[in-house]
């Protein structure tokens, strides 16, 4: 009974932190490229919540829902056949020993962030990218994303891996969400929606609670495409002005069935209760370090 | 004039032999129990369990001061035993230049030794006549992991165990060693058993892949995709001469089933051991898939043969209480928490 009622919290927990993010987020529409002056940034944005346990009395701490958006890398593959508590757990210390050392800050697909990395190739030994990150993928210390951005009117991806050694500093520029999960489109966008200056500030955001929403949408160059856009519901995109044609195969070919299969979601994600226990796990190391991280800054170190 | 070199031949020997069973050895006793639909209370339940830790009390550990040490000396020749382990998955580390190199995680189950077979009695066993028909015979220790309830397993196979006073095991199996690498049963086998940095062999049964069809399974091209092939795309096409012996030669490859095969995996090298959880990570891949058995073993490979004596005949925690250092990593290996590598 007391786990069905942790449980239910997670959930509603899930639920309004989905509409916090979406509902609030529309009033900071427009992208501006000047830093903002908040008025402090010690706020602590995820407060953990405390539950009452068991009948001992211990209170269970639990970590907020926000971190299964954060912390994406956390959560295993839920393939079955290759699932191992064990392993993962070993894996976990291992990514908060890497997370000690270098900071991995929240960013989403859309956030505009810089990375140094070692070079031995590079005049200075480090080199720094600046991009918007297009795609996230892969779970433990595999974890990767991809940034993206145009130099010299030539579009550049580099996909970085985040627990790699080499990197010396990820720096999140723009901490924003688009409307979508995967912004490859952006390839076949204009080129300026993928250019972002190579010394470009980090800015400053009006609210720390809340990740804001780009409701951008993306003008795409004429055909031909790498990849065919109007099969795959992209929100952020201008409308595509194809012959009906396109839209006719989309349809046959669509299988709209799938957002009712509920073990095809099941299969795909890792079951609540398992990652309330994951982030519950992680969730006391990780704020240990973002308190020492705090300290340093405070002291001026950094 | 590369083609000259190439071997255009199948290899065509070993075909009439059966590769897989799934039934075991017929000299092995019945080990599993049918499930009785017994409708036991749970007081009694419970007393059957207190009756049966009774029996399987734990005796006290082995250490290290009891062994016979004047016959336990380690010279180049020795082999040790080895340890049944459970491949729990694939971990990406990297290397002090920033390399990725892709280990292999192996969890060490809770190995005791059940008994040893000297190399007179082994000599004369159906295997062991065969292994040591033109060499001096080895002795055989019989390796058990993975304790389980006695209820599983039928009375035979637990009078295995019983006899030493352990638990029954899951899964056993045997290591050939040599007289001066004995070890007494109840020896309990940890992740200490092996050293940084050494080379070994894995022997595990390979990925299952079902009945497969050519391409898969042996790599041939096919047909073309288009151009007017009619149903031409995954064949193998001729499969003989005509001429030449005029039938179709043994050994051929055709679709069958492909894997579910006994296979080594050979000097692969060990970069990391964790001693709290008794976890070994391994530089490489090994035969078959996530939460399969292994079998992990000093290597063959004579180059790759220790040159220093490792814990012989086997680890045992230090008598005077100490811990030992719970996770040890290889000096190739960049550590985790230490800082950035900069090149």
């Amino acid at each position: 009974m007391l786990r069905r009622a942790v449980l239910q919290t997670f959930r509603q927990g899930l639920a309004q932190s989905f509409f916090k993010r979406n509902a609030v987020s529309l009033s900071e529409t427009t992208v501006t490229h000047q830093p903002i002056e908040t008025s402090d940034e010690a706020d602590e944005k995820s407060v953990s919540k405390q539950k009452p346990g068991d009948e001992s009395g211990n209170t269970v701490v639990v970590a907020p829902p926000e971190f299964r958006f954060m912390y994406p890398e956390f959560l295993p593959d839920p393939a079955m056949e290759r699932r191992n508590r064990l392993k993962e757990k070993l894996e976990r210390i291992d990514m908060l020993q890497r997370r000690s050392v270098v900071e991995i800050p929240e960013f989403y697909t859309g956030s505009v962030m810089a990375v140094t990395v070692a070079d031995a190739n590079s005049p200075n030994k480090f080199a720094r990218f600046v991009g918007i990150c297009i795609q996230r993928g892969g779970s433990g210390l595999r974890a990767w994303f991809i940034l993206r951005n145009v130099v010299d009117k030539q579009g550049v991806e580099i996909l970085y891996e985040m627990y790699c050694p080499l990197i010396q500093k990820i720096e999140v520029l723009r901490l924003e969400r688009r409307l979508d999960e995967s912004l490859l489109y952006l390839r076949d966008a204009l080129p300026e929606y993928s250019t972002f200056p190579l010394d470009m500030e980090p800015e400053r955001r009006l609210n720390n609670s809340v990740v804001p929403i780009n409701p951008l949408k993306v003008k795409l160059r004429p055909r031909p495409w790498l990849e065919r856009w109007e099969r795959q519901n992209l929100q952020g995109v201008e409308d595509l002005n194809l012959p009906q044609r396109f839209y006719d195969k989309a349809e046959k070919v669509a299988k709209p069935w799938e957002k009712y299969d509920l073990m095809l979601q099941y299969r795909k994600t890792i079951p609540a209760e398992e990652q309330e226990k994951i982030f519950a796990d992680v969730h006391s190391q990780l704020q240990q370090q973002e308190f020492k991280r705090k300290i340093r800054r405070r002291r001026g170190t950094d | 004039m590369f083609w000259l070199f190439f071997n255009h031949e199948q290899v065509r020997t070993m075909s009439r032999v059966k590769r897989r069973t799934t039934h075991p050895p017929y000299w092995h006793v019945l080990k599993n129990n049918q499930r009785q639909d017994e409708k036991i209370s749970s007081d009694n339940l419970r007393f059957v369990r207190e009756v049966i830790q009774d029996k399987y009390k734990n005796k006290s550990p082995i250490k290290g001061s009891d062994l016979d040490i004047e016959k336990k000396e380690w010279d180049p020749k020795t082999k040790r035993s080895g340890v049944i382990a459970r491949n729990i998955g694939v971990q990406h580390m990297w290397e002090k230049d920033g390399k990725k190199v892709v280990c292999t995680v192996l969890h060490v189950l809770d190995n005791h030794v059940i008994r040893y077979v000297p190399p007179e009695e082994y000599a004369k066993s159906i295997i062991g006549a065969k292994v040591f028909r033109n060499r001096k015979p080895l002795g055989c220790l019989v390796v058990g992991a993975e304790a389980a309830n006695p209820d599983r397993f039928t009375r035979q196979y637990c009078s295995l165990f019983s006899e030493v006073g352990l638990l029954p095991k899951k899964r056993l199996a045997r290591f050939i060693v040599t007289p001066n690498a004995v070890l007494p049963p109840c020896t309990p086998l940890t992740a200490g058993h092996f050293v940084i940095g050494q080379a070994v062999d894995v022997y595990g049964k390979t990925i299952d892949y079902g009945f497969q069809g050519v391409v898969k399974r042996w790599g041939f091209k096919g047909g073309p995709a288009s151009h007017g092939a009619t149903k031409f795309h995954r064949r193998g096409g001729t499969i003989g001469t005509g001429r030449d012996k005029a039938r179709v030669w043994p050994g051929q490859k055709m679709p069958g089933h492909m894997g579910s095969e006994r296979r080594f995996c050979r000097g692969l090298k060990i970069v990391r051991i964790n001693m709290k959880y008794n976890v070994i990570y391994v530089k490489g891949t090994v035969p078959g898939p996530t939460n399969s058995i292994v079998q992990i073993f000093d290597t063959l490979l004579p180059r790759r043969k220790f040159t220093e004596a490792p814990p012989h005949p086997t680890y045992f925690p230090p008598e005077d209480g100490t811990l030992p250092q719970e996770d040890i990593w290889d000096s190739s290996l960049h550590v985790f928490g230490s800082p950035s590598i900069s090149v």
